[in-house]
């Protein structure tokens, strides 16, 4: 059986081809994803393990490192620290660790030295131990103010040299650096941009003071264990410090990078998921066409008595070959894919040039598991009807074995649509997003499903009111290939599924999208009262003079600040304490600038000093009412400010702005918490004044700044609006991958069903059918069976992309706009897939021998 | 050749005159040591409104021969016509379409495509030139092959000699210059066959219809006006008015010949 199932296998191999590929496809993007995440994390892991110190003492806060960027506040220790470590029984060696991501570095020409996003740019005191990262590979140490060494790729990326000027920004202001020296990376570059200082003068740039440092770095003395080394670091210190060992720093630090490979990760074998998906349905008809054609040879080797499941196994075997041949490939594919997202992150300056890939033993199980499985759940249905065939095929005519009935099929397709229709139809209207979320996806899942089982069905029935026109447009050809598509409905049934998923799946996504565009842009225009912004970025807070030099600026009319706040505990009237919590921090004005709408007290005194405004929601649950008090304490320095109710902002429903974050004035917060920066400073131009011309003044003023940027309400449109696209681009590009899979589905089966018919179409030709008529009519099939897929994957994809919404609605996501041009477009383009598509079965059909495919079998 | 001319050709029944001829017509396959001779300077001329059998044993060229004539398969050498076109030079394109207006085929199975009806079969050659067939004649064919009840159905819905009938049906619609047939009764029951033979054979007698048939059953070769003997790729002899059991005495001849 061995033997007949290799043989087999063997023989029929070119109509293999386009399966093995399909399988390529799936297992390289699952490979290809492993060695690549496997690679980033190992570079990474070894990094951190190696540059980590023995032990790391630092500030220990209750806010996350994204609040304390977010408000401009920077984590210290005292500067004795060092001294008090020092004496510790088993330290070596203690040094003072300076450092802050929120700086921007800006060369000359006040272009930006680092990069827009991902890679941060850091500001560091320069000390040499034997766990440095980098080395000085020319120039000096600094060794005094304003000197300062850079790393070898920025300065590279920038055209610098030693002795060029560069200028260092951060909250504090603005300080010019001379580049003394250029520090090489010894291990990876994680792609960061580096500027070392003298240590006093970077703790004064970017701490503010000579008294604090970010980090003592302590190294043991041999034979003292880390662990035990830190143990007596807490007891000497105490409370208030957080102190973590070589392991522990190098963990954190990895677990950080980690969640971003995870991510990256996921959202890959999510779309390599898809692709399996939709190539288990081109497997699935490769393998029904061949069972079918071979009727006669299964039926010859159940009559020499090979039994039922000989015949299964001998199917199914070839669909392991297949499998394992895929996968194999596959994992080549998947090397090389990996090669390419190198090379792509390289671009994106995280320097892995010096990584070799990591190839551990999990991908190829992975790979191979994923690859062999797939083939043979797609072949196992055709196997078993393989089966069945009885021994009489053997002496019967071959041909089309009789089709069974698919009244079955409609009634299971029926009730899991009826089922699946019916959680939409919940998740559309319910209130709650948990169980809406559940109700969606079982919805999808559930509609998904049944379209799959009911595609033979729905193709017996839509293709012909989809082609009735056929005849009367395209003549006999027309007729021909409306016929030929409806022949075997479980075939294109399934060879639609494939197309129909990625339909649905881009259809969904992009209402989603573009709702999420459209309603953003309404909560814009109804929030935004202010002429302009400007934004801090993720790292980088506005520097205090920003709001002052704005102000001055002319035509400039109203300025109001304002910041995030995090790590706020707040105590309402009724004695609950919501923990860690996130504060907007602004100024008189603060309501005209941002509108959003009020329900109680006099909205125009939020950010008056000793004010606070609440939303409804937490007004209602903690009773607190206009004239009550809420106690605000702030975790960075503890102290806590009684702050009295003067509005109840209306919930927000979220998306767009600040939530229901409560609004308490930055008088209060300086008074409380000093150290913060502001995060957004909104500006009105003077009754009158040109406001070009005053976007412009700011804009001049702006130029030492090139980190940020002056934005009206359509800028700030736009750049809210970009990143939503980019997300869709992504999306798009990924499932762009599922399409092809679903093309290559769609000459699949046309390939097979030319072969299939060589007799008819040999028949044909010689009763005077040209080749042009040929092509026409195996090219009219793929333009049906796509246009069929598309508007079937268009139905589905836009009901569940107006549930979707319905239920993101609850969110913010208010506004369904339909992206009319991508949906119809997708149609057009389907149908012009289809006929690319048939492009070589059709050339193939119209070459055919005439008296060969007459007499062939 | 244009349709007006095929019907006043047709107008005279026994019209006299040459359907198709060949000279010298040569078909080889191989080169050099393996090369194999099927057709060796064969010269014959198939006169119009005759029915014509080529017989032959098994290997002796005969279909060869007719898939030559047909313009269905190329030659080695040697010339060949439909009517007054050379098709020996034709391109693809040209003598497609030839096929598809001069000439009519029914071969041994797989006549007629699954898809479409008996009727939509039946005018599927001339649906393929754009043309409207000529619904008298269209009737007249249907009426002779007794297809009328039976119209509307699929192939897979009729018996075997349904399906050869209206197979003759679809060679005989589009009144072409000349039919033929690749052992159009060999997949069928002695009854059957004998009532598609007895339906060709009227469509040449009342007709005026050319038909060319290539058969190795003697009995199916008794219903054509001229019988040509093929052997070894060359024409050995002919018999006119052919009865059974001369041509069953004529074949028993090569068998010996060979055994001997």
């Amino acid at each position: 059986m061995l033997k007949a199932s290799f043989r087999s296998f063997l023989s029929h191999k070119g109509r293999m081809v386009l399966s093995a590929i399909a399988v390529l496809l799936s297992v390289a993007f699952v490979s290809g994803t492993l060695i690549f995440t496997d690679t980033i994390t190992k570079t990474f892991n070894d990094l951190f393990s190696s540059t980590a110190s023995d032990v790391t003492v630092s500030q220990k806060t209750d806010q996350s490192d994204q609040d304390i960027a977010m408000s401009g506040q920077i984590k210290s220790i005292p500067a004795d620290t060092v001294e008090k470590l020092s004496a510790v029984d088993g330290v070596k060696k203690a040094h003072p660790s300076v450092e802050s991501e929120q700086i921007t570095l800006v060369d000359s020409k006040n272009t930006l030295l680092g990069r827009d996003t991902g890679p941060p740019t850091i500001g560091l005191n320069w000390y040499h131990s034997d766990r440095s990262a980098v080395n000085i590979t020319s120039g000096t140490e600094p060794t005094g103010p304003n000197q300062a060494v850079v790393d070898a790729d920025t300065m590279d990326r920038k055209n610098l040299k030693i002795g060029d000027t560069i200028r260092l920004i951060n909250g504090f202001g603005t300080v010019d650096l001379k580049i003394v020296g250029i520090a090489t990376f010894t291990k990876t570059n994680p792609g960061a941009t580096l500027a070392f200082m003298e240590t006093q003068f970077a703790q004064k740039t970017l701490l503010g003071s000579t008294d604090k440092i970010s980090k003592a770095e302590l190294e043991a003395v041999p034979g003292v264990s880390n662990d035990t080394l830190k143990k007596r670091v807490q007891d000497t210190l105490g409370a208030g410090y957080e102190v973590k060992t070589q392991k522990e720093t190098a963990k954190d630090a990895a677990d950080q990078i980690g969640s971003f490979v995870n991510f990256i990760k996921y959202f890959m074998l999510g779309f390599a998921g898809v692709a399996v998906l939709v190539g288990i349905f081109l497997i699935f008809n490769t393998f029904s066409m061949l069972v079918a054609q071979r009727t006669r040879e299964l039926g010859l080797m159940r009559a020499i008595g090979a039994s039922r499941g000989q015949v299964t196994q001998s199917v199914l075997l070839e669909s392991v070959l297949l499998g394992l041949i895929g996968s194999t490939l596959g994992i080549a594919a998947g090397f090389g894919l990996a090669v390419g997202l190198k090379a792509l992150i390289t671009a994106a300056g995280m320097n892995l040039k010096g990584a070799s890939l990591v190839f551990k033993p999990l991908t190829p199980i992975v790979a191979y598991l994923v690859g062999t499985l797939v083939t043979v759940i797609a072949a196992y249905i055709p196997a078993r009807r393989a089966s069945r065939i009885s021994p009489m095929a053997a002496l019967r005519e071959a041909g089309a074995p009789p089709q069974k009935s698919l009244k079955r099929r409609t009634i299971i397709g029926l009730v899991m649509a009826g089922v699946g229709v019916a959680a939409l139809l919940g998740a559309a209207t319910t209130s709650s997003g948990g169980t809406g979320g559940l109700e969606l996806v079982a919805g999808i899942l559930l509609t998904l499903v049944s379209f799959v089982v009911l595609g033979p069905v729905l193709a017996r029935t839509v293709i012909p009111a989809l082609s009735a026109g056929f005849p009367k447009w395209f003549g006999p050809m027309g007729r021909l290939s409306r016929e030929n598509s409806t022949r075997n409905p479980r075939r294109t049934g399934a060879t639609a599924s494939a197309v129909m998923i990625g339909v649905a799946l881009v259809a969904g996504t992009s209402i989603v999208a573009s709702s999420m565009n459209s309603s953003i842009a309404d909560q814009i225009d109804k929030n935004f009262g202010a002429d302009f912004t400007i934004q801090a970025n993720q790292s980088n807070p506005l520097p205090d003079d920003i709001a002052t030099s704005v102000k001055k600026s002319d035509g400039v009319g109203e300025v109001v600040r304002s910041r995030m706040i995090g790590g706020v505990s707040l105590t309402y009237p009724d004695g609950h304490t919501t923990e860690k919590d996130q504060v907007v921090a602004t100024e008189p004005g603060f309501t005209q600038m941002w509108k959003i709408d009020f329900v109680g007290g006099d909205k125009g005194k939020v950010g008056e000093p000793g004010t606070i405004a609440v939303s409804e929601g937490v007004a209602d649950d903690h009773k607190a009412v206009v004239g009550s008090t809420v106690q605000v304490k702030f975790a960075a320095t503890g102290q806590t400010v009684p702050l009295k109710v003067v509005a109840i902002q209306k919930d927000s429903k979220g998306g767009f702005g600040f939530g229901n974050a409560s609004t308490i004035p930055i008088a209060d917060l300086d008074k409380a918490n000093p150290g913060t920066h502001d995060f957004l400073v909104m500006f009105n131009a003077k009754p009158g004044a040109d406001k070009n011309q005053v976007s412009e003044t700011v804009k001049k003023t702006m130029d030492p700044y090139p980190q940020f940027k002056v934005r009206d309400q359509a800028d700030y449109k736009d750049q809210v609006q970009g990143q939503i696209k980019f997300l869709l681009y992504l999306i798009y590009a990924l499932l762009g991958l599922t399409i092809i899979i679903a093309v290559l589905g769609v000459v699949n089966t046309l390939a097979l069903s030319v072969v299939e018919r060589t007799r008819e179409i040999g028949l044909m030709r010689a009763i005077g059918a040209s080749r042009r008529q040929i092509k026409r009519m195996v090219k009219l099939e793929a333009v049906v069976i796509a246009l069929f897929a598309a508007l079937i994957g268009l139905a589905l994809g836009v009901s569940w992309g107006v549930v979707a919404q319905r239920l993101l609605a609850n969110y913010g996501l208010e506004l369904l706009t339909f992206p009319w041009i991508t949906l119809i477009v997708m149609v057009v383009a389907a149908a012009i897939i289809g006929r690319l598509a048939a492009l070589l079965p059709a050339r193939r059909a119209s070459r055919m021998n005439v008296l060969r495919a007459i007499s062939s079998e | 050749m244009t349709t007006a001319t095929a019907a006043t050709q047709n107008a005279d029944p026994r019209g006299t005159g040459i359907a198709a001829r060949a000279q010298q017509l040569t078909k080889a396959y191989g080169e050099g040591e393996t090369r194999v001779v099927a057709l060796n300077a064969v010269d014959v001329e198939i006169a119009r409104g005759q029915f014509t059998a080529i017989m032959g044993p098994s290997g002796s060229g005969k279909s060869t021969l007719m898939h030559c004539l047909a313009g269905l398969d190329t030659v080695t050498s040697g010339r060949s016509w439909i009517g007054d076109t050379e098709i020996t030079q034709l391109k693809d394109k040209d003598l497609t379409k030839l096929r598809r207006d001069n000439i009519g085929f029914i071969f041994q199975a797989f006549n007629l495509l699954p898809t479409l009806t008996a009727l939509e079969n039946i005018t599927l050659p001339m649906d393929i030139a754009g043309r409207k067939p000529d619904e008298a004649w269209l009737a007249n064919v249907i009426d002779t092959v007794g297809l009328r009840d039976r119209l509307g159905h699929r192939p897979s819905e009729l018996s075997g000699g349904q399906q050869q009938r209206v197979a003759c049906a679809r060679a005989l619609a589009s009144r072409p210059e000349i039919i033929f047939g690749d052992e159009p009764t060999g997949n069928l029951d002695s009854r059957a066959g004998a009532e598609v033979l007895g339906f060709l054979q009227r469509s040449v007698r009342e007709l005026g219809q050319t038909i060319v048939m290539v058969t190795h059953d003697p009995s199916a070769a008794s219903y054509a006006d001229r019988v040509l003997f093929l052997a070894d790729g060359s024409i050995v002899d002919e018999m006119h008015r052919p009865t059974s059991d001369a041509v069953l005495e004529r074949m028993k001849r090569f068998d010996a010949a060979r055994t001997s």
